[in-house]
């Protein structure tokens, strides 16, 4: 693998992550981070979508006209969230997810990771990077999902994917539940990383 | 090829729309019948809460096939009657009024220029000694629907579901995800002679001398939630009100 790969699928994950770092996406990782389940077919829903989407306008890059790109993109877009959002009514095991998560699947359009990187990236590369760059952008959104959904479910119900992990005694705390505390832990995760990579400190 | 020019445009746009509207359609298509399968027992599972088979936590363990067992095992009676209390038919097999039906019904109870015809309303007679009705009607946000278990042939309530499209997360949600709220309605007694059949009171329901809610037809608000509670109020009026000479029938 060339370095430039690479680094098109590292960038987005730690340095690049578009939560974290390029702070978008905030909207929806408050929202549905409340158990994991629900923040991992969240996770792997906008990995598809930003994945597919970039792969597909890459595609159409050199055919779009330039006046209407935002209006492909968003036709593109739309009909991924919309396919996913369909694929998950129909099967058992995602309905009742589906459900929970209600709009805001159907948001994923609105979320700025997709759109950004469509226009950043995919309109100006070929298909297989912008294919690696939309999945690896979805997985550093995914990834701070899931770690904020672990520490919301485990002190806020006292359970894992629905498991008890926490013994019964143990009193869950509703501030957890509440999205603001979404926004506290992302204010601690962006922090840590902070701290830890001297490039993202602003002097 | 000049990309910008206006035929171009137009017909690149023209063609792209019609290729993703096809293949939604079709997708939309040919999953419709699974789709239509989970409805299903999602509505069955809210009935059975609604009849105290369980909580919904419960309920939606069992898979799509279990569901459907569980309610043709418990279920004794299904009716349509009409606004007159009349029974206009039986339900065979497994026949449920989910969102979209009680939509159309809604319509019918209340006339105007969407009517479809004379309101079927079901009633579901199960084999626990509940009798359960639903309710639909306009949250605000979007449509609220859910399911009334009664005593069967009294006015006393014994268990409520509801459910909706897009009310407040954390405020009107709680009509669905705060089971203390359906637990209120357990006990309470509908008023059939009234145009008030039940009661969401804001501001607090009448409590009794030890502190706890008579067991009237009024039942408290949720707070923060004005707009959810009036029109969960208002549906539960308008859907008792049509089915008000049916429970009068039954219980002389």
């Amino acid at each position: 693998m060339n370095a430039k790969l690479k680094e098109t699928i590292l960038n987005p994950i730690f340095k690049g992550n578009p939560i974290t770092v390029l702070v978008l996406g905030i909207c929806s990782s408050l929202a549905v981070t409340v158990t994991l389940k629900g923040a991992l077919v969240m996770a792997l829903s906008v990995i598809v979508v930003t994945g597919i989407s970039s792969l597909i306008l890459s595609l159409l890059r050199n055919t779009i006209p330039g006046r209407v790109r935002i209006i492909v993109q968003l036709v593109v877009v739309a009909m991924m969230v919309i396919l996913v959002d369909q694929i998950l009514k129909s099967f058992e095991a995602t309905y009742a997810i589906d459900k929970q998560l209600s709009v805001y699947i159907g948001l994923i359009i609105t979320n700025c990771i997709v759109m950004g990187r469509i226009e950043a990236f995919a309109l100006g590369n070929k298909p297989i990077p912008s294919l690696l760059d939309g999945l690896a952008n979805g997985v550093g959104y995914g990834m701070i999902l899931l770690i904020v959904a672990f520490f919301r479910e485990l002190l806020g119900s006292g359970t894992l994917f629905g498991l008890r992990v926490l013994p019964a005694g143990y009193i869950p705390n509703n501030l957890v539940i509440l999205p603001p505390f979404a926004l506290i832990l992302l204010g601690c995760i962006i922090w840590v990383q902070r701290a830890c990579d001297k490039d993202l400190q602003e002097k | 090829m000049n990309t910008n020019s206006n035929i171009y445009t137009v017909i690149y746009t023209t063609v792209i729309v019609v290729v993703v509207a096809a293949l939604l359609a079709f997708v939309s298509q040919s999953l419709k019948g699974k789709q239509d399968a989970n409805e299903k027992a999602e509505t069955i599972s809210q009935m059975l809460t609604a009849a105290q088979y369980g909580t919904k936590a419960e309920l939606d363990k069992l898979g799509n096939t279990a569901k459907l067992e569980k309610y043709a095992q418990e279920i004794e009676k299904a009716l349509v009657i009409d606004m007159q209390g009349n029974v206009v038919r039986e339900l065979e097999g497994i026949e449920v009024y989910g969102p979209k039906e009680l939509k159309r019904q809604n319509y019918n109870i209340k006339g105007g220029t969407n009517q479809t015809g004379e309101a079927e309303l079901p009633v579901f007679i199960f084999r626990n000694g509940n009798t359960v009705v639903p309710v639909y009607g306009a949250g605000l946000w979007g449509p609220i629907w859910g399911y009334l278990a009664f005593e069967t042939g009294t006015a006393t309530i014994s268990g409520a579901y509801f459910d909706h499209e897009s009310e407040t997360a954390g405020l009107g949600s709680r009509i669905k995800d705060d089971p203390a709220f359906q637990q209120q309605f357990i006990g309470e007694q509908a008023d059939f002679s009234s145009a008030n059949v039940f009661e969401i009171v804001k501001g607090g329901a009448p409590v009794g001398e030890d502190g706890k809610s008579l067991k009237d037809n009024k039942i408290d608000a949720i707070s923060g939630a004005t707009m959810t509670s009036q029109g969960l109020d208002a549906a539960i009026d308008t859907w008792l009100g049509a089915y008000a000479k049916y429970f009068t029938k039954s219980e002389e």
